[in-house]
């Protein structure tokens, strides 16, 4: 492939592919927790950095990264004191950040202000060989963290005040979960700029959350899916001359309304079967029973009827007798189990 | 090792710098089966958030499993079930990935679960009769189901007592069913229960004792029958003169001095 020839290419679609995995892996559970604003907040507040690194003639990288984890833990705090919500601090964040950038950079020698667009928007192929060994060692902690403390973070992001009830350390948890956003915001930073972090972060993740069925599933799903959007989106910007970011951003959201049609679709199929089945059994008015004319099939504690292809498990109600769709013969139910 | 579960003496528990429970009396001994009644408002909510350390103890003591609140070194000894219709988050889970973060108080800060761990939770859920609708998404699951997941997640750290909240409340006839089933189980082995709730039918059959809290202050504890149905009513006066109590304790109001009126523990 020509684009693998050129270093630069090499070391942005390397970028891209760290990116496209750590991302996902930190916003499932912003998307779980329904902050998925938070990645572009510290965005924000990672520009102050940028412009303090500029302006010290430091690495920005470094001073991003600072700057971004000491605003997650400062909005983890606000939040804990209860005083301010957690919408609010999010705002103040927001446009403190970027205000205290934008001042900042202005203050910069002429000329190196003019990089603002290198950092807002992407610039991936100025990626240096030391920014990816920067971005795989933030690569694998963050995947490291989230392996060990997944289940945690779940359980905090999906209900704090059963975790808090329960023992679970959910300010420190709380604050585990805005230092790995916050080093994902600074790895996200040159391939899709700052301003469209949160979207590598949250789109794989409401794709997947489409089509998964587990939580773990769904985060395997999106961490792919993110790769894929992002090395393909960077491959594709070589070609057609875009800046990568916004590509990228377009690629995920395309793959979203495109599953999101096919989810409907499929749902409105099922509910069409569900209705054409309901139909056939209101023209079969009798119980189930011997000589029926429907094929019996013996199964555990009770008789399934074949129906019109698929299964009914008979069962008495207070109404009269109910049939189960038994499609899935996995376990024998318990006694007492109703299906909904 | 105290045999008591629960000891409350002058408890003030609210929110802020507001009480919401005030000058609360109770004790409650291990393995035993308490109501906590009361109408809409009354407190009774914010009396067992005060023992999970949800609500905050402005005063007095508030003592579980022989610790003040907060101050448990041992996680998972104390099971919580919230006043909750669903358990669907953002993103999809399975019932074994719900009810897995119940065991996760026991599992310390880092360790992954064992095969001791997952062995419990297949328990748990076994426990509220779903064992064939482990790997289900819970949002496939009725309303009454979701609510015994969550049942089954505090049961998952084989808690020595566990709080509820509105265990009952919008669940379908047969999920109240199962649900007496496990708590009559978790009971017979052992476990403390307490019960928040504004209906008892349900639950007639495992609770035992029962405590009215009205307007923040606890005005009667003794057997659960003794209440009589006023008490499931949503009226303001549950301990009201209708009922009088047979060999309950009618605590008057305002409380003479706290001599007199000694909450003491329910028969059982």
């Amino acid at each position: 492939m020509e684009l693998l020839e050129y270093g630069f290419m090499q070391r942005a679609l390397l970028a891209s592919l760290m990116v496209g995995l750590a991302a996902p892996a930190v916003g499932v559970f912003l998307v779980q927790r329904r902050l998925s604003l938070l990645g572009d907040g510290l965005g924000h507040v990672a520009l102050t950095g940028v412009a303090v690194g500029v302006l010290t003639s430091t690495a920005p990288v470094g001073t991003a990264l600072v700057a971004a984890v000491l605003g997650a833990v400062l909005i983890e705090l606000v939040r804990a004191r209860g005083r301010t919500s957690g919408d609010v601090a999010l705002a103040v964040l927001f446009y403190g950040g970027i205000a205290g950038g934008v001042v900042l950079l202005s203050l910069a020698p002429r000329g190196q202000a003019t990089n603002l667009d290198a950092y807002l928007f992407g610039a991936i192929t100025t990626t240096t060989g030391a920014d990816v060994a920067v971005f795989a060692a933030i690569t694998v902690v963050v995947l490291a963290v989230v392996w060990l403390l997944g289940q945690r973070l779940y359980a905090v992001s999906d209900d704090e005040e059963y975790a808090r009830a329960v023992g679970l350390p959910v300010l420190a948890l709380n604050v585990v979960l805005a230092v790995l956003v916050a080093s994902t915001v600074v790895l996200s930073m040159r391939v899709v700029g700052l301003l469209l972090i949160s979207a590598l972060m949250i789109l794989p993740s409401a794709i997947a959350q489409l089509v998964g069925r587990s939580f773990r599933s769904t985060l395997y799903l999106a961490c792919a899916i993110g790769v894929v959007v992002s090395v393909s989106g960077t491959a594709g910007s070589y070609y057609t001359g875009t800046p990568s970011g916004g590509t990228i951003v377009l690629l995920a959201i395309a793959l979203f309304l495109v599953v999101t049609a096919a989810a409907a679709l499929r749902e409105a199929t099922a509910r069409r079967r569900h209705v054409r089945r309901v139909e056939v059994h209101a023209a079969h008015p009798h119980e189930h029973g011997e000589g029926c004319g429907h094929r019996a099939v013996p199964h555990g504690d009770h008789v399934d009827y074949d129906h019109d292809g698929h299964l009914h498990a008979p069962h008495r109600t207070g109404t009269g007798t109910h049939y189960d769709e038994h499609s899935d013969h996995a376990a024998t139910p318990p006694v007492g189990t109703e299906r909904p | 090792m105290t045999d008591l579960a629960l000891r409350l003496a002058g408890a003030t528990i609210g929110y802020g710098d507001v009480a919401i429970v005030r000058d609360a009396d109770l004790t409650v001994r291990r393995g035993e089966a308490v109501a906590v009644l009361g109408s809409n408002g009354s407190g009774k909510t914010t009396l067992s958030r005060g023992l999970l350390g949800l609500a905050t103890v402005l005063g007095g003591t508030v003592e579980v499993l022989g610790a003040p609140v907060g101050r448990q070194r041992e996680h998972g000894r104390i099971g919580y079930v919230p006043q909750r219709h669903t358990v669907s988050g953002a993103m999809p889970a399975t019932v074994r990935e719900v009810v897995g973060v119940g065991r996760l108080p026991r599992l310390g800060l880092f360790r992954r679960p064992g095969p001791r761990d997952r062995a419990a939770v297949a328990e748990a859920v076994d426990a509220v009769g779903l064992a064939d609708r482990l790997e289900d998404p819970v949002a496939a699951l009725s309303g009454g189901q979701q609510r015994r997941v969550l049942v089954a997640r505090a049961l998952a750290a084989e808690p020595e007592l566990l709080v509820m909240d509105e265990p009952t409340a919008g669940v379908d006839a047969a999920s109240q069913a199962a649900l007496a089933a496990v708590l009559a189980r978790v009971s017979a082995a052992g476990t403390t229960l307490l019960v928040v709730t504004h209906e008892t039918g349900p639950l007639s059959g495992v609770l035992m004792r029962a405590v009215v809290v009205d307007s923040g202050r606890l005005t009667f504890d003794g057997p659960l029958a003794a209440v009589g149905p006023v008490a499931g009513a949503d009226c303001h006066h549950p301990a009201g003169a209708a009922a009088p109590p047979v060999r309950g304790y009618r605590l008057d109001q305002p409380r003479p001095a706290p001599d007199a009126v000694r909450v003491r523990d329910g028969s059982r």
